[in-house]
C-alpha cells in the first residue's frame, strides 16, 4: 500500500512535467487573454495610461452606437449567406466524389486545392476577378451586354462578393469531413433504396443526408465560427470594411477600435458581443436541429 | 442497366466540377505568366501568349527573399513548439494515471470552439507586456499556445494504443519518458505527419497575428507583405505581377499539400471532433 502511494506520486510528478510546457503556453496565451478580454471590457484604457474602471459604461455605449449594430448586421450577413451554401454544396460535392472508381483519388485533389490559399493570396486573385474594367467576371457579363459595377466597392454587393470567395475557400475542409462521414454510412442502405426504386436525388436526401447529420452539425458549427471570424481577415485585406462600412463586421470594428482609436475597453465589449452572437447561434441551431430530428 | 455509360457520365461530372473549383487557382497560375496586355485582354484569355518569367523577378520588388525566410522561421517555430508541447501533453492525459486528467483535459477543450480572433487584442497586450512584440518569439509563442486541437488529437491517438503494450514496458522497468519516446512516439508517426501538414498550412497562411506582432521588415512574413497588393494599395502594379507574387507566397504550401495530401485529409477527418 505504502509503495503504491509513492509510486503514483512519481506518476503524478511525471504527468505534471509532461503537461507543464503545454499548460504554460496555453495559460499565458489563451486563458489569460480570454479572462483579460472580459475584464478589460469594464475598463477605459488606451494601451498607455493606467486602465480606469468604468463599470458598465462601455456596454452602455454599445446601445447608443449605431455602428455597433450595423457591424453586428454585417457579421450576421457573413454567417447567413455563407454557412448554408458551404454546407450544402460541400455535402453534394462530397457525395459526387465519394464514388469508388479508379483515379478518382487523383481528381479529388482539384476539389481540395483551394485549401492551400491564404486570404492574402486569394484576395489578390479575387480582387482582380471582380475588377469591373479588366476582370474576367465583368468580361463574362459584358459578353451579354451587361455592365457590372465593382462588386467589392458597391454597398449592397460587397459582403456577398466576399462570401462567394469565402465559400470557395471553405469547401475543401467541408468536403473532406463529409467524405470521412460518407465512408461510415453502411452500403446496404443504398441497396435497399435501389430495391425500392428510389432515384439518385431521392436517395441523396432521404438516405444519405440523414445518415451524415452528426457531421452536418459539426460542419455547421465550424462554419459559423469560420464566417464570423475570418470575415475580419477578408475585409481587412480586401475592402478595409468599405464601402461606407458595408463590409465592416464586428471583428473588424473591434479591431479598428483597439488599434486605430486605442479604445481597448470598447473594443473588448465588441469582442464579447461577438462571442455572445456565436454562442447564441450555435445553441439555437442545436435546439432547432434536435427538435426537428425528433 | 449500362454501368459503363453511367460510370463515364459520373467521371465527366466529377472532372467538370473539379475543374470549376480549381479554375480560379489555375487562372492565378496562368495569369502569373501573362504579360500586362494578355491579362487585361478582352475577351479574357486562359493561357499566356508567351510565358513572362520576368514577372517573378519583378514580384520580388514586393516580396523580398527575407520575407520568404521569415515565413519559414515562423512556421517552423510554431510547428516544432506545437509538437514539443502537444505530444507529451496528449500522452500524459491518456496513459499516465493521474488525478487531474479530466480537469486539465477539459481546460484544453474549452477554447476549441472559440475563434482566436476574439482574443486578438488581449493576446497582443500579453505579448506586449512580455516585451515580445516585434520579435519572432512574439509571433510564434502565442500561435504555438493554441494547443487545443493538437492535445485532443494526440490524446485520442495515444488512448487507442493498447494498455498492455505500455504495462509490459513498465514491468520491464522502463520509465514514462522511455515509454513515451521509444514506444509511443514511433507509433505516432502517421498522426504526427497529419498534424504537421495541417499546422504548416494554417500557420503559413496566418495574416493578422503576424501583422500585429511582427510588422517590421526583420520579421515580416509573406502574407503580410502580399496583403497590400490585394487591397489595391499599389494601383500602378500590373495584375500579372501581383499574381506572380501570390504564386511565390503559396508555392511552398502548394508543394507541401500535393506531396502530403493523404496525411492532410486524414488529419482533417480525424480532427472532425467526433
Amino acid at each position: 500500500m505504502k509503495t503504491r502511494t509513492r509510486y503514483s506520486k512519481l506518476d503524478a510528478l511525471t504527468a505534471w512535467s509532461f503537461l507543464t510546457p503545454a499548460l504554460v503556453l496555453f495559460i499565458l496565451f489563451i486563458v489569460i487573454p480570454t479572462v483579460a478580454g472580459i475584464v478589460l471590457s469594464f475598463f477605459s484604457w488606451n494601451f498607455f495610461n493606467e486602465p480606469k474602471f468604468v463599470g458598465l459604461n462601455n456596454f452602455a455605449k454599445l446601445f447608443d452606437d449605431p455602428s455597433a449594430w450595423s457591424s453586428l448586421g454585417v457579421t450576421m450577413e457573413f454567417i447567413v449567406l455563407g454557412v448554408v451554401p458551404t454546407t450544402i454544396i460541400g455535402f453534394m460535392l462530397a457525395v459526387l466524389i465519394s464514388a469508388n472508381m479508379p483515379a478518382v483519388g487523383v481528381i479529388r485533389v482539384l476539389y481540395f486545392i483551394p485549401v492551400v490559399l491564404s486570404v492574402a493570396v486569394s484576395g489578390v486573385l479575387w480582387v482582380f476577378l471582380y475588377d469591373p474594367r479588366q476582370g474576367p467576371i465583368a468580361a463574362a457579363f459584358r459578353a451579354f451586354g451587361i455592365q457590372i459595377p465593382n462588386l467589392l466597392q458597391t454597398q449592397s454587393t460587397a459582403v456577398p462578393a466576399l462570401v462567394v470567395m469565402m465559400v470557395w475557400l471553405a469547401l475543401p475542409i467541408v468536403i473532406i469531413l463529409y467524405l470521412a462521414a460518407l465512408q461510415r454510412v453502411p452500403d446496404d442502405i443504398y441497396a435497399a433504396a435501389a430495391l425500392d426504386g428510389a432515384g439518385a436525388w431521392r436517395t441523396l436526401w432521404s438516405m444519405t443526408w440523414p445518415n451524415v447529420l452528426p457531421t452536418t452539425l459539426i460542419v455547421a458549427v465550424l462554419q459559423v465560427i469560420n464566417f464570423a471570424s475570418s470575415s475580419l481577415d477578408v475585409s481587412l485585406i480586401m475592402t478595409n470594411g468599405g464601402p461606407l462600412n458595408a463590409s465592416r463586421s464586428l471583428g473588424l470594428y473591434s479591431y479598428q477600435e483597439a488599434f486605430t482609436h486605442q479604445d481597448v475597453g470598447y473594443a473588448s465589449v465588441l469582442s464579447v458581443l461577438q462571442l455572445v452572437v456565436i454562442v447564441a447561434i450555435v445553441v439555437v441551431g442545436r435546439v432547432v436541429t434536435s427538435r426537428s430530428s425528433k | 442497366m449500362k454501368p459503363g455509360k453511367i460510370r463515364l457520365g459520373r467521371y465527366t461530372t466529377i472532372v467538370i466540377f473539379g475543374l470549376i473549383i480549381a479554375l480560379p487557382l489555375l487562372y492565378l497560375l496562368s495569369g502569373s505568366l501573362m504579360s500586362y496586355k494578355d491579362i487585361v485582354q478582352y475577351p479574357p484569355r486562359l493561357l499566356p501568349s508567351s510565358p513572362q518569367w520576368d514577372n517573378f523577378v519583378q514580384a520580388f520588388n514586393y516580396l523580398t527573399p527575407q520575407t520568404i525566410g521569415n515565413s519559414f522561421v515562423f512556421v517552423g517555430g510554431v510547428l516544432l513548439i506545437q509538437l514539443a508541447i502537444c505530444l507529451p501533453a496528449g500522452f500524459a492525459l491518456s496513459k499516465i494515471p493521474f488525478r487531474w486528467t479530466t480537469i486539465i483535459f477539459a481546460l484544453f477543450l474549452i477554447p476549441l470552439f472559440m475563434p482566436t480572433n476574439l482574443i486578438l487584442i488581449p493576446t497582443y497586450i500579453v505579448t506586449f507586456k512580455l516585451g515580445l512584440i516585434g520579435t519572432f518569439f512574439g509571433m510564434i509563442l502565442p500561435v504555438a499556445g493554441q494547443a487545443s486541437i493538437g492535445v485532443l488529437l494526440f490524446r485520442q491517438f495515444f488512448a487507442s494504443l493498447p494498455d498492455g503494450l505500455i504495462e509490459a514496458a513498465r514491468i520491464d522497468g522502463a520509465n514514462w519518458w522511455q515509454v513515451f519516446t521509444q514506444i509511443a512516439l514511433p507509433l505516432a508517426r502517421p498522426i504526427i505527419a497529419a498534424y504537421s501538414v495541417i499546422t504548416f498550412l494554417t500557420a503559413w497562411n496566418l495574416y493578422i497575428w503576424p501583422l500585429l506582432s511582427g510588422p517590421g521588415t526583420a520579421t515580416r512574413v509573406l502574407t503580410v507583405a502580399l496583403a497590400p497588393l490585394a487591397g489595391g494599395k499599389f494601383s500602378s502594379i500590373s495584375p500579372s505581377i501581383s499574381f506572380a507574387a501570390a504564386v511565390i507566397s503559396m508555392l511552398p504550401v502548394l508543394i507541401v499539400f500535393i506531396v502530403f495530401q493523404k496525411w492532410f485529409t486524414k488529419g482533417v477527418a480525424g480532427s472532425g471532433l467526433e
